[in-house]
């Protein structure tokens, strides 16, 4: 018999000061963590670089990496193990979705403008002031 | 002239408060007490926007329902109701164990 299997969030954070493929490497393994284990992604998505609200192992700033599966339930545990084992993984949270949270949680693009601060507005195109002023 | 002895009791009539409304019958259970300026209704604002689950990933959202300090700020306040402010409570301690939002704010004084 097949075991149950649930759908589970997690939100890690890598340090920023690896290179991108760096990055990815790491989360590249977790995936392959997930999916070895009889697990299926359904959401993979980053944040990308971020100012922490508070220094984390005297860091400033961390990469977030967000990630979406389907997977029996002892996933949680090795997941766990592995987070703690990877030294560039600096925080994470594991967290099991219920059927409310599935409907209205933040999925995909929606998930990362909310996360974004203060995207820069473009300035003001000198171009469309001018040919006002010459009339 | 008023009768005699009306004006002892102080509840009679209209116009019979002062100004302050703060004498010995201004406590009735009209209400008239010291927040006499400010009495809105407050409603909870999950569930005027109908959100059934509070995400500890949506920081904008969250930085509403804490204090400059990074305090979470009573439902008796924000007047959230008692179902979302538990959620909400859960989202924000994620959000803080994340690094997404401060336990502790000290730049602010």
């Amino acid at each position: 018999m097949a075991a149950k299997s649930k759908v589970y969030e997690t939100t890690f954070i890598i340090n920023a000061s690896l290179d991108d493929p760096q990055i990815d490497a790491v989360a590249e393994k977790v995936k392959d963590l997930i999916v070895k284990n009889g697990g299926e992604m359904m959401e993979f998505v980053k944040w990308g670089r971020k100012r922490f609200a508070y220094p984390i192992k005297k860091r400033n700033n961390g990469f977030y990496i967000v990630m979406e599966f389907r997977a029996p339930g002892d996933i949680v545990s090795k997941l766990e193990r592995h987070f703690h084992l990877d030294e560039n993984v600096l925080r994470f949270i594991v967290i099991g979705l219920d059927k409310v949270a599935l409907k209205s949680r933040l999925t995909g693009e929606s998930l990362i403008k909310p996360a974004m601060t203060s995207t820069p507005m473009p300035a003001e195109a000198p171009a469309a002031e001018a040919p006002a002023k010459s009339e | 002239m008023p009768p005699f002895g009306q004006r002892r009791t102080p509840t009679s009539g209209p116009g019979s408060r002062g100004p302050g409304g703060r004498g010995p019958g201004g406590r009735g259970p009209g209400g008239r007490g010291r927040n006499q300026q400010q009495r809105k209704k407050r409603t909870c604002r999950f569930c005027d926007s109908k959100e059934d689950y509070i995400d500890y990933k949506n920081e904008k959202r969250l930085q509403r329902c804490v204090s400059e300090q990074g305090r979470i700020i009573p439902k008796r306040i924000t007047g959230t109701c008692s179902r979302h402010q538990r959620q909400l409570v859960v989202a924000i301690k994620r959000a803080r164990h994340l690094a997404l939002l401060p336990f502790l704010n000290e730049a602010v004084s």
